[in-house]
């Protein structure tokens, strides 16, 4: 069962692109990344699939109803994270999480506790005064309190330290287990693929691809950098799926694709000063696609 | 429910702020009146003198002055004009709050619909009309009679009262209407402030000038001046009517605007 279903979805801000003919499926109990640089379009098809905007064309559909027409029956289901989270500043985080747990019919009283206590929130503190990645900790614990089936979060680590990210997907891997389903949208791929079975890639406006991630990670480049202490001649890396080499006085660089161990061997073979591993950023992913549409 | 009560929570302060400021405006206004009445006839007199046009940019009318209700409906643009700034400002504010402080990514996520929301916050405006109204109206009985010489002023008061009451709804409708329809809602507070000015400088223009007397119909100010509902005079049913109007299709341009609105991020 799809829990989401987006059919040409555009939606356009006067002049300026917004997001133009999306269609993509969310399945029921899966962990699905949203991905793409920003500006890309996430947030705006986020807003839309929560009535927040309004689309100019296609139509989106979640549980299987029209996400504009059956808005509030919906949306007691859904438990939404923004990328910034702003509240009323002259409440204490205790009276907001209330407030927000008395639009859903039943107790949340006793998870909102588990939840603070998970994310080591502090109930009594006044918004105001909170850090950012306290206000985060706030969202979280708002948009999970009323155990929703859907959990759509926006760019939801920025501003949270790496051992409150960890809690956090600890905690989101455990609502997924319960049988939420989960919209992850990022321009971190790392966490992405830490979480995520699929992925939607979205640039400028348009899905370039749907994939699971562990086809996404087959095909990828890794990015490599070796220096050596006598500059490398440049054809001694002269192996199939090497891109993109450049010899830089001491430093190597290059971008490979295919089996890690045939460059490991080779690299084994010099004497080398350093190396780097990296995985390509997004832009690089980015490329990859277009180079295969060309 | 939870909304209705969240907003008048919110609004609570600020209501007691203006609360607090019309009472002022009532106590220090009638502080004056004692120089007024003890001058008597010859006052009366000298305003009687002065020329239509300076009379109307300070404000006296045919009211005597030297009578307490007739002071007080001298005094009783000057708690127009703050009711419906204060009315103004919260419609607008009341809608374009969440946009404003970016708090509409909580609201508009919770299963209620737009309408639901738009209806809570509007009682809640209303409520806190209602109450600045009665304040008003206890604080200018309570005063009033401490030197009206045993002249009864609550029947002058209360019309003068219900008209601030129709003025309060109408421009809290502009302010609402005006936050759901413009793009920036921020602005709203402001826009709806310059017309709240517009209309007023335009209801003084008609008192100086007899040949823009048919433009009164623009202008709220002019729909219950003080000097024609007080002494038996009453609201005119024409304007009422007008007025009753106006309400309602600012009312449905609120819901309506607001319900194909894009909520800004």
């Amino acid at each position: 069962m799809n829990v989401i279903e987006i059919k040409n979805l555009t939606k356009n801000y006067g002049k300026s692109r917004g997001i133009t003919d999306i269609s993509f499926n969310v399945e029921e109990g899966e962990i699905f990344g949203f991905i793409g640089p920003n500006g890309a379009g996430k947030s705006t098809t986020i807003r839309t699939l929560l009535s927040l905007i309004y689309p100019t064309s296609g139509s989106a559909a979640i549980f299987g109803k029209d996400c504009i027409q059956y808005a509030p029956e919906i949306k007691k289901e859904i438990g939404y994270l923004p990328s910034e989270v702003f509240y009323y500043d002259n409440m204490k985080v205790k009276d907001l999480l209330n407030y927000s747990a008395s639009f859903y019919k039943k107790d949340c009283s006793k998870r909102i506790k588990e939840l603070a206590e998970i994310m080591d929130l502090d109930l009594n503190k006044k918004i105001d005064d909170l850090s950012l990645g306290n206000k985060k900790k706030v969202g979280i614990v708002q948009g999970l309190l009323h155990s929703p089936k859907l959990i759509i979060l926006d760019e939801p680590t920025s501003g949270l330290d790496p051992l409150m990210q960890q809690k956090f997907f600890e905690l989101l891997e455990e609502e997924n287990k319960k049988g939420a389903t989960i919209l992850f949208s990022s321009h971190i791929l790392s966490e992405v693929q830490r979480l995520c079975n699929r992925v939607a890639i979205i640039k400028e406006g348009k899905i370039v691809t749907v994939e699971k991630i562990s086809t996404l990670k087959e095909n990828n480049y890794k990015k490599f950098k070796v220096e050596t202490k006598e500059p490398l001649d440049a054809n001694y890396f002269n192996l199939d799926g090497i891109n993109n080499l450049t010899v830089d006085g001491p430093i190597t660089s290059f971008l490979f694709r295919g089996n890690i161990n045939a460059v490991m061997q080779k690299i084994a073979a010099i004497d080398i000063a350093n190396l780097w591993i990296e995985e390509p950023d997004l832009e690089e992913i980015f490329m990859h696609y277009y180079e295969k549409e060309a | 429910m939870n909304i209705f009560l969240k907003e008048l929570k919110s609004h609570r302060k600020s209501l007691i702020f203006w609360c607090i400021g019309v009472f002022l405006m009532v106590a220090s206004g009638m502080m004056k009146y004692e120089t007024y009445k003890s001058s008597g006839q010859s006052l009366e007199d000298m305003i009687k003198e002065l020329p239509k046009s300076l009379r109307a940019v300070l404000g006296f009318n045919d009211l005597d002055v030297t009578k307490a209700s007739g002071y007080f409906g001298m005094l009783v643009i000057y708690l127009l004009l703050m009711a419906t700034i204060h009315a103004a400002m919260l419609g607008a504010a009341i809608i374009a709050k969440e946009e404003r402080d970016k708090t509409s990514e909580f609201l508009f996520v919770k299963p209620v619909s737009r309408h639901t929301i738009i209806t809570a916050k509007l009682l809640a405006a209303f409520v806190n009309i209602v109450i600045f109204n009665l304040v008003t109206f206890a604080s200018s009985v309570m005063l009033l009679n401490q030197y009206s010489d045993g002249e009864d002023v609550t029947g002058n008061i209360a019309v003068n009262m219900a008209a601030m009451f129709i003025l309060q709804v109408l421009f809290m409708v502009i302010g609402t209407a005006l936050a759901a329809w413009k793009r920036r809602p921020k602005n709203a507070a402001s826009q709806a402030a310059g017309i709240l000015l517009l209309t007023y400088v335009l209801s003084i223009a008609i008192d100086l000038n007899e040949k823009m007397e048919n433009l009164k119909y623009l202008t709220p100010f002019k729909y219950f001046e003080a000097k024609n509902i007080m002494d038996g005079g009453g609201l005119d049913g024409v304007f009422v009517l007008i007025s009753m109007v106006l309400i309602a299709v600012l009312t449905a341009v609120t819901y309506l605007c607001y319900r194909k609105r894009d909520l800004s991020a």
